[in-house]
């Protein structure tokens, strides 16, 4: 089966964040708790000595997805043909009625719910339409730095290699995240 | 929804050039006039990707605070209330006032106030000028808000300001020196973190010297040097003593390139005034140590090609043109100045003032020049400076207002006409400001927002935004330009800014302001730049003048110095300036020399207000522009940055609530304790809309409510030279 991943090199990530307002352009998300794409900045260390690295969050459209096993009504699909993760919405019975098992089941928060009455689960689709025009997602084609990729996770795997952990990122290997990093290391203190 | 009818949408590429740093080329999806979404370059490289304000186009257009009708004042001036008018009426009371107040007071006492926040060759500051001029002449302000002690530096040591190579450049670096340099936010040319990148994974050392770790920092400097602020001068002048005693500079090229090295060095040896400029005397100083001091000089002089990239931040402090004048010197010191992979060392942010020298660029580049009448050179002496009369300084625009004649100004000032500038949240001492506005007889405001200038107007103009007019604008940092597209229709009843000054040349009886029409003067401006084919310039969306080969400044002068002289008095470059000597004021020295600066960390005042405040720029901001925009303020709030130790002291934990106040006034806002910034220093962005309280306290976190309306000696602005105070605020969240 094929499976679409991304590829991010945190070690040129700035955290400009044009990948998560894109993407709310794009997919005409407004201002509020919606966040397909979420970049998140890890600090550690201590003054003289600090650390920073981002970390870009979207839905890793996982080979084994916790959020579809946890959800209720089946509304979470995973697409044989490109591996990507979608919800149904009609299917989808909403925050109120079922709690959003599949929020807690995903440990990188990539399930999203609004904030109007009994909100509908959803989440990236990895711009599930743009592929269809050869296109890549739109926070690859927007990222100033080119830290972004996107495509088959075995041709990402050749191009960039197979590292699947960077710093804030912790790979699970039960559902399989299709991600491959060029990690950012904090080595303040190391030699 | 993603899945909503795309069908019949038309996409237009056009160029986003909002005073940011970067030029950047969106491709802008249309369906029945309106802007559906955003693109970007997708072609080949370097793209020219737009950032987060680029992709936010959609909320700056059809924003809730566009300014969508001419509006007039209801109320007091200040108060906000306004009503609808016709053009017709809001033009014929611009044209009447200007005509009442040119002929009871005089052309001087007409402020014109614009900015560059809008970078259009057609649609810009200068088409008010043009007119202004016409009509008899006005006092406008002098000094380069941004970067004046640059501009300053670099015209008397280089004798221009096109000293910087382009961005590709820096690949060929071996070590780069990020001097209060941070291009992650201030971008200073698209693509130049990027570049850095690339500098970074081809093994280039980056070491940052900033008293913030900022995200270009943190993503690729090696090393960080937290100096304190308006410090910088001296850790430069210390490194110079480092290379001279260990014989580490370039003997040869000083010899042949530059003039007065010999008494810059008496002063740094000591021989001048008795102190050796030791880095164990700017440890003093700087708060950096010795050792760190003395590597760098060493790194620097070393390691060759080297571009120290002398960031402009550091300028903007008192004595800021000290810092240029001596990162200039290390340049010709470590023979960097000329060479690829080196840098001039003068000023890394070059917008429409130097850079690339194209043959025709800038703000106002399709409309005829135009003198202002009132402006006299017999009576400039300060032209050195970029002074000339009647000019006001713009710290003292608000002192001018409201003292005029009876304090030493050329003019009692009536009316301001203020064109694409947030005046109140840009300029220093925000209270100032608003008392010199409401002293005003008549205040005409031509702007897109109902930003915080804006209220204070007694007519607005509206203007449209850059995807509704056509227009050319210029890279900053590589050597290509690009088209504005109208792309939509101006948003109600806002006009482009050219049609606003010839519709009100009409109302005025002036007949000349353009006979030519807009395409016309387009197309002139395209032959000027060597476009081939306009009508395909259009469609593309961006003409490389050269994309592959980096633009090296001065490489002619040194490789073949009498054909190609510096055009300095000498033609060489002026360690020592005559020009500067002449002025005689000590502390405008003819060398680069560190001056004790007022609000640092060793003035008395610092008693009362023991924090150094600097006041970067916010990385969703461009300025004051863009403030408002959802996208952009969910992600990035505006806080006020403190050091953990500072923070403890005080007993403020992340997220509280402080005031930050001294005798100019105060602000409240969360703090954000971090391990990012040097204790006793504290980051407050620039640029939140002032939003004052019923007691006058600022309630957006307005850095320049806090800062001091008064230049430094040689015109730079002391926005990072300011004491304060910081607080807890009890019971609020």
């Amino acid at each position: 089966m094929m499976q679409l991943g991304f590829y991010f090199d945190q070690s040129r990530c700035t955290g400009c964040f044009t990948c998560c307002v894109a993407c709310k352009d794009w997919h005409d998300i407004s201002a509020g708790p919606i966040r397909w794409v979420r970049v998140d900045t890890i600090e550690e260390g201590k003054f003289p000595d600090p650390f920073v690295a981002h970390i870009f969050s979207p839905c890793y459209q996982c080979e084994d997805p916790s959020c579809l096993k946890a959800c209720p009504a089946d509304a979470i699909v995973k697409r044989k043909e490109d591996g990507i993760v979608t919800v149904n919405q009609e299917e989808c019975l909403g925050e109120d009625s079922c709690g959003a098992p599949c929020k807690d089941a995903c440990p990188y928060g990539s399930p999203q719910f609004g904030d109007e009455e009994s909100p509908r689960m959803q989440k990236c689709d990895l711009c599930r339409e743009q592929w269809q025009e050869g296109k890549k997602p739109i926070c690859v084609e927007a990222c100033p730095m080119r830290a972004l990729d996107a495509g088959p996770l075995s041709e990402l795997k050749k191009k960039y290699g197979e590292l699947k952990e960077g710093t804030g990122f912790v790979y699970s290997s039960e559902i399989k995240p299709s991600i491959i990093f060029k990690p950012k290391k904090n080595n303040i203190g190391k030699p | 929804m993603a899945e909503k009818n795309r069908e019949k949408e038309v996409i237009i590429p056009t160029m986003c050039a909002s005073h940011c740093g970067g030029t950047c080329l969106l491709r802008v999806h249309v369906k029945d006039g309106v802007i559906t979404r955003v693109e970007t370059d997708d072609g080949e490289e370097p793209q020219l990707r737009a950032c987060m304000r680029g992709r936010a186009l959609r909320q700056r257009v059809y924003a809730p605070n566009r300014v969508l009708y001419p509006m007039k004042r209801k109320g007091e001036r200040g108060e906000g209330k306004f009503e609808r008018i016709s053009w017709d009426e809001a033009l014929d009371k611009v044209a009447a006032e200007l005509k009442r107040v040119r002929e009871n007071y005089g052309p001087k006492s007409i402020l014109f106030l614009p900015m560059a926040g809008d970078l259009g060759s057609l649609h810009s500051i200068m088409t008010i000028d043009r007119l202004l001029s016409l009509a008899g002449g006005y006092t406008t302000w002098w000094g380069t808000t941004s970067f004046h002690g640059g501009v300053f530096a670099s015209f008397l040591t280089y004798g221009t300001v096109f000293c910087s190579n382009t961005r590709n450049d820096l690949p060929n670096s071996r070590l780069i020196i990020m001097w209060g340099w941070n291009p992650a936010i201030t971008q200073t040319g698209t693509n130049t973190a990027w570049f850095l990148a690339r500098a970074k994974e081809g093994g280039t050392r980056i070491i940052a010297v900033d008293p913030c770790y900022g995200d270009t920092a943190a993503a690729f400097a090696e090393e960080w040097i937290p100096i304190k602020p308006g410090t910088d001068a001296a850790m430069a002048i210390a490194m110079a003593y480092v290379m001279i005693q260990e014989n580490l500079h370039d003997q040869k090229f000083l010899d042949t390139y530059t003039v007065g090295f010999d008494k810059f060095r008496e002063y740094v040896l000591g021989s001048e005034d008795g102190v050796a400029k030791t880095p164990t005397w700017a440890e003093a100083i700087t708060g950096m140590p010795t050792a760190t001091i003395e590597r760098l000089a060493r790194d620097y002089a070393t390691t060759k090609p080297a571009a120290l990239m002398s960031g402009i931040a550091p300028g903007r402090t008192t004595y800021g043109e000290q810092f240029h004048r001596a990162t200039i010197t290390l340049a010709a010191m470590t023979g960097n100045v000329g060479r690829s992979g080196g840098d001039a060392g003068a000023r890394a942010w070059e917008s429409i003032l130097g850079g690339y020298p194209y043959k025709a660029m800038g703000l106002g580049a399709a409309i005829p020049f135009t003198f202002n009448p009132v402006e006299d050179l017999t009576k400039s002496d300060g032209v050195i400076l970029g002074y000339t009369y009647p000019k006001i300084h713009y710290t003292r625009v608000a002192d001018a207002i409201l003292k005029g004649k009876a304090g030493g100004y050329p003019a009692d000032y009536k009316m301001a006409f203020i064109v694409n500038c947030d005046y109140l949240n840009s300029l220093p001492n925000i209270n100032k400001s608003v008392k010199a506005l409401k002293e005003l007889e008549f205040v005409v405001v031509e702007e897109q927002f109902m930003n915080t200038t804006a209220r204070y107007a007694d007519i607005i103009l509206p203007t449209s935004t850059f995807v509704e007019r056509e227009d050319i604008v210029f890279g900053v940092g590589m050597a290509y330009c690009g088209p504005q597209r109208k792309i939509i229709e101006p948003i109600v009843e806002s006009k482009p800014h050219n049609d606003i000054a010839k519709a009100l040349a009409v109302k005025m009886g002036i007949d000349n302001y353009d006979e030519e029409t807009e395409e016309d003067r387009l197309k002139q401006l395209a032959d000027m730049v060597d476009i081939p084919d306009y009508e395909l310039f259009k469609e593309k969306g961006v003409h490389w003048i050269e994309r592959s080969e980096p633009y090296v400044a001065f490489k002619q002068q040194i490789e073949d110095p009498k054909k190609h002289p510096f055009t300095t008095p000498s033609g060489k470059i002026e360690i020592y300036s005559q020009q500067i000597a002449d002025i005689n004021n000590p502390l405008i020295p003819p060398i680069p020399k560190y001056l004790e600066a007022w609000e640092g960390p060793n003035d008395p005042l610092a008693k009362k207000y023991p924090v150094q405040l600097i006041t970067n720029h916010c990385k969703r901001r461009s300025n004051s522009q863009f403030d408002t925009f959802p996208w952009l303020r969910e992600l990035v709030p505006q806080v006020i940055s403190i050091s953990v130790k500072d923070a403890e002291f005080r007993g403020i934990k992340d997220g509280d609530m402080v005031r930050v106040f001294n005798d100019r006034g105060e602000t409240v806002l969360p703090a954000r304790v971090t391990q990012r910034i040097l204790p006793g220093v504290a980051n407050l962005p620039e640029g939140a809309w002032y939003n004052p309280d019923e007691k006058g306290i600022d309630r957006a976190g307005s850095a320049n409510i806090l800062t001091r309306d008064e230049p430094s000696p040689a015109g730079s602005f002391p926005y990072n030279s300011v004491l304060v105070q910081i607080e807890k605020v009890e019971g609020v969240k």
